[in-house]
């Protein structure tokens, strides 16, 4: 075997290892939100392995399809679900490289992520109910607005690094510990603001609604079922998950490991476990503390992250 | 100068006509063709109100039909009642929808159930059946049987209006939505997300509670009142008791009269804590929605405890209540409102401190001064957009006489002005209930009920009312010749709301809707019967 094919097979597998990885975990950080939402009213809320019943339960129930969807509206789910398992392996997690870094950075990662994006929209569109087209605008224009604001935002990481690749980000960002730069902490207030738009957290969406006309993630949806349903619901919680590993590489690097040592890879675990709880509380907290903005506010909103990151761009420069 | 005199100078019509048929409630027969003359009198001329417009058929006693209004005089705290008979060889009468949109979906329903068309309505299409409901069965009239099945017809596409321009299309949600709710349909036209007009399509849970109080022992009717609307258990069932203790001249004991107000006033607390927290809910501000509910349980557990029942069913009674509660209970009450208090100023302080929810709020759901007066729009919806109306104080009922109360109202009318009427009249109830408690009279054997008659005085009619949380809920109950119900005509505030709601929308935004839909919270259920 030449050392180039070893070096691909290696970086597949790892890239395998990633990609299950990070769907097994997915869905308890989903759980994890939900129970910390509940406790802040006083509820009980669910058992931590909830996720993991609901994507069961889905998954052994019949699909039902409109009599009017074409293969798009089957293809949208599944598009969707590769798209986002493709994104884990562009992301380093608790290495400082990503599995597939040699494939693209920063460009790949946002691109292969619209790409699920624009199949969901597209799909919800095909069976002709009000409430697929009302999601699929909502979501693109939200998506037109945080698209831009998250390449500004990870640009100006990229510009301190000197790259765009994720995994030599990592590993610039591991190299000089976290520094409190003011571009750093812009960067990342802007990017949290966008990781809330994109994974339909309140302020922006509500995931926890029942009322079709206010709902953006979810009105894509309400024609799945099944299977279909549960790729869609599987595929939002990995986003979610990825965005957070995403924001805990670029702005709280330390305890990644740099090698795939046990021991390293071990503490590399715990560490990206609690930044991600620290994080996720960080996301349940303004879900608490927020009501929905009205929906013509959500602009104003992503404006104010990508003034933040255009503010973070120009601080690098100064 | 007496009530009927000035009434019957201010109508236009002699002295005798006008006739007092109890305390509060005047009744006057008219020509069919003076109802529109009429109806400008009582509008212009007495400031009256519109609160329920329907049929009878009585070609069995007299061969006639009669439409009936009955118009709240509140400067004058009485009731008049307006009939017109009409012949059934000429089966119509004129309509006054066009000038007073008040009686247009009475009208229509009028038209639904009975085959008396309003001559000159605006809008002649079905408003109470669907239409998929053949031509010609008119389930209110006495010769249609109750159980009756008819069949399913092809009926038309029902007459929506069409939406045209570029970029405008319709948007239908419902019957069936996405979370429990009761089933209605909405019709949005719609240019992207601004809403240009909203469009209704209600009566999917008809299910002819009218016609069923027909064949109903009265002494077994507050069972039936109750479940009109769920959540207005308490307010129907006072409306209906109040209408036969009129009939039968019985009024309940003091006790009685004063615990009914507790049961009303118990009813408002739940229900305008539920709202708060369904508007919250609504906006996703979750924190504040689980206070509202944790609050509205404790209200729920508390009436359980008192009086058996969560949602206080079964504990009103002809003549009085079907229980009484315990010394140890009144004080239970008093101590849990007291702790009440204080939890729900702690909520409308969490609410009115968050920005984010202000801003979901304010400016949303207008619904006009101007167009809430045209609609005829009544209760707690009213007050919020300015106008002073309450049964409580103009028609007193139960033992409300004596009490001291503000009628809160607010000039906004958009969805901040119906949640601050929402919280003051909270503090209302509480001052009411509070009052009352401390001018209890005393527990003695059988001094919660008066004993009812055996019979009902036959062929005469009355009016019960109770002005409930949602606003005010009539029933008019007409006995025929054996002292047995002949009609019953339930009205519940929703009914003459749900058109406000059209109003209130058009210039918001879709997402916005559910917000102000909740803000207003009308009963499907009351509203179709």
């Amino acid at each position: 075997m030449t050392p180039v094919l070893s070096d691909a097979l290696r970086a597949f597998g790892l890239a395998a290892l990633q990609a299950v990885f990070l769907l097994a975990m997915a869905p308890l950080l989903k759980t994890l939100i939900k129970m910390m939402k509940a406790r802040l009213q006083n509820r009980q809320g669910p058992p931590l392995l909830q996720g993991y019943y609901d994507l069961a339960k889905l998954l052994r129930k019949e699909t039902v399809r409109s009599e009017t969807a074409s293969w798009v509206f089957v293809a949208g789910p599944r598009v969707y679900f590769a798209a986002a398992v493709s994104a884990t392996t562009l992301v380093p997690v608790l290495i400082s490289a990503a599995p597939l870094e040699a494939a693209g950075g920063v460009l790949l990662l946002v691109g292969t992520l619209a790409l699920g994006r624009f199949a969901l929209a597209t799909a919800a569109l095909d069976t002709g109910s009000p409430f697929g087209g009302m999601g699929s605008s909502r979501d693109m224009t939200i998506a037109a607005l945080a698209e831009p604001a998250l390449m500004l935002g990870l640009f100006t990481s990229g510009l301190a690094a000197g790259t765009l690749n994720l995994g030599a980000l990592a590993r610039s960002a591991l190299q000089h510990g976290v520094t409190f730069h003011p571009s750093d902490v812009l960067a990342f207030a802007g990017l949290f603001i966008i990781v809330l738009a994109e994974t339909g957290r309140v302020p922006v969406d509500n995931p926890a609604t029942h009322l079709e006309l206010t709902m953006i993630h979810e009105a894509m949806l309400l024609e799945y079922s099944g299977p279909d349903l549960a790729l869609v619901e599987w595929a939002s919680a990995v986003k979610e998950l990825l965005y957070l590993t995403l924001l805990v590489d670029l702005f709280m690097p330390v305890g990644m490991a740099t090698s795939a040592e046990p021991v390293a890879l071990l503490m590399a675990l715990v560490a990206w476990a609690g930044k991600v709880f620290v994080l996720a509380i960080a996301v349940t907290i303004t879900e608490s503390m927020n009501a929905k903005l009205r929906l013509f506010r959500v602009p104003e909103l992503v404006s104010i992250s990508l003034g933040l990151a255009f503010l973070a761009l120009t601080i690098r420069f100064l | 100068m007496s009530v009927v005199s000035t009434v019957a100078t201010a109508l236009g019509v002699a002295e005798e006509v006008v006739r007092e048929v109890r305390a509060g409630e005047l009744a006057l027969e008219v020509e069919r063709s003076n109802l529109p003359a009429l109806a400008d009198r009582v509008f212009l001329g007495l400031e009256g109100r519109l609160l329920s417009l329907f049929a009878s058929d009585e070609r069995q006693a007299t061969g006639r039909f009669v439409v009936r209004q009955v118009w709240s005089l509140p400067g004058h705290r009485t009731f008049l009642h307006v009939a017109a008979p009409i012949d059934p060889a000429l089966p119509s009468f004129p309509s006054i929808s066009a000038k007073y949109p008040v009686a247009n979906w009475f009208e229509r329903e009028v038209m639904d159930l009975f085959g008396l068309v309003p001559e000159g309505h605006p809008n002649l299409a079905r408003v109470a059946l669907h239409d998929d409901w053949p031509e010609g069965a008119w389930p209110l009239r006495k010769d249609f049987p109750a159980d009756r099945i008819v069949p399913r017809v092809q009926g038309d596409f029902h007459p929506f209006r069409p939406v045209t321009g570029e970029g405008v299309f319709q948007v239908p949600v419902g019957p069936v939505h996405a979370g429990i709710i009761e089933p209605g349909h909405f019709r949005f036209g719609v240019a992207g997300e601004p809403i240009l007009y909203l469009q209704l399509r209600l009566f999917y849970v008809h299910k002819g509670t009218e016609k069923r109080f027909e064949r109903l022992p009265w002494r077994h009717g507050v069972f039936l009142a109750e479940s009109i609307s769920g959540d207005t258990s308490v307010g129907h069932a006072l409306a209906y008791a109040h209408a036969i203790e009129r009939l039968a001249n019985v009024e309940p004991p003091p006790r009685a009269r004063a615990l009914r107000v507790v049961l009303l006033e118990l009813e408002r607390l739940y229900n305008h804590t539920a709202d708060i927290g369904g508007v919250a809910t609504d906006v996703a501000f979750s924190v504040a929605a689980s206070r509202a509910q944790t609050l509205r349980e404790g209200l729920l557990r508390l009436q359980d405890d008192l009086f058996g029942s969560r949602l206080m069913r079964s504990v009103v009674a002809l003549g009085g209540l079907r229980r009484d509660v315990s010394p140890e209970g009144l004080i239970k009450l008093r101590k849990h409102l007291e702790h009440f208090g204080k939890e729900f100023d702690d909520l409308i302080r969490l609410l009115n401190d968050a920005g984010s929810f202000g801003d979901r709020v304010d400016g949303t759901g207008i619904l006009t001064q101007q167009a809430a007066r045209d609609l005829g729009i009544v209760g707690m919806a009213a007050r919020a957009s300015g106008l002073d109306m309450d049964l409580r104080r103009d028609h007193p009922h139960d033992a409300y006489e004596g009490l001291r109360f503000e009628v809160p109202v607010e000039q906004g009318g958009d969805v901040r002005a119906r949640l601050t009427v929402r919280a003051r009249e909270v503090a209302q109830s509480l001052s009411i209930v509070r009052q009352v408690l401390d001018a209890m009279p005393p527990l003695s054997s059988a001094s919660f009920r008066h004993p009812m008659p055996t019979r009902l005085p036959p062929r005469a009619s009355a009016l019960g009312w109770a002005e409930a949380w949602r606003g005010p809920c009539t029933h008019w109950i007409a006995t025929d010749e054996r002292g047995e119900i002949a009609r019953v005509k339930i009205t519940d505030p929703s009914f003459l709301n749900w058109p406000g709601i059209v109003q209130a929308v058009p210039g918001n935004i879709i997402p916005d809707f559910p917000v102000i839909n909740k803000s207003f919270n009308f009963s499907y259920s009351g509203n179709d019967r």
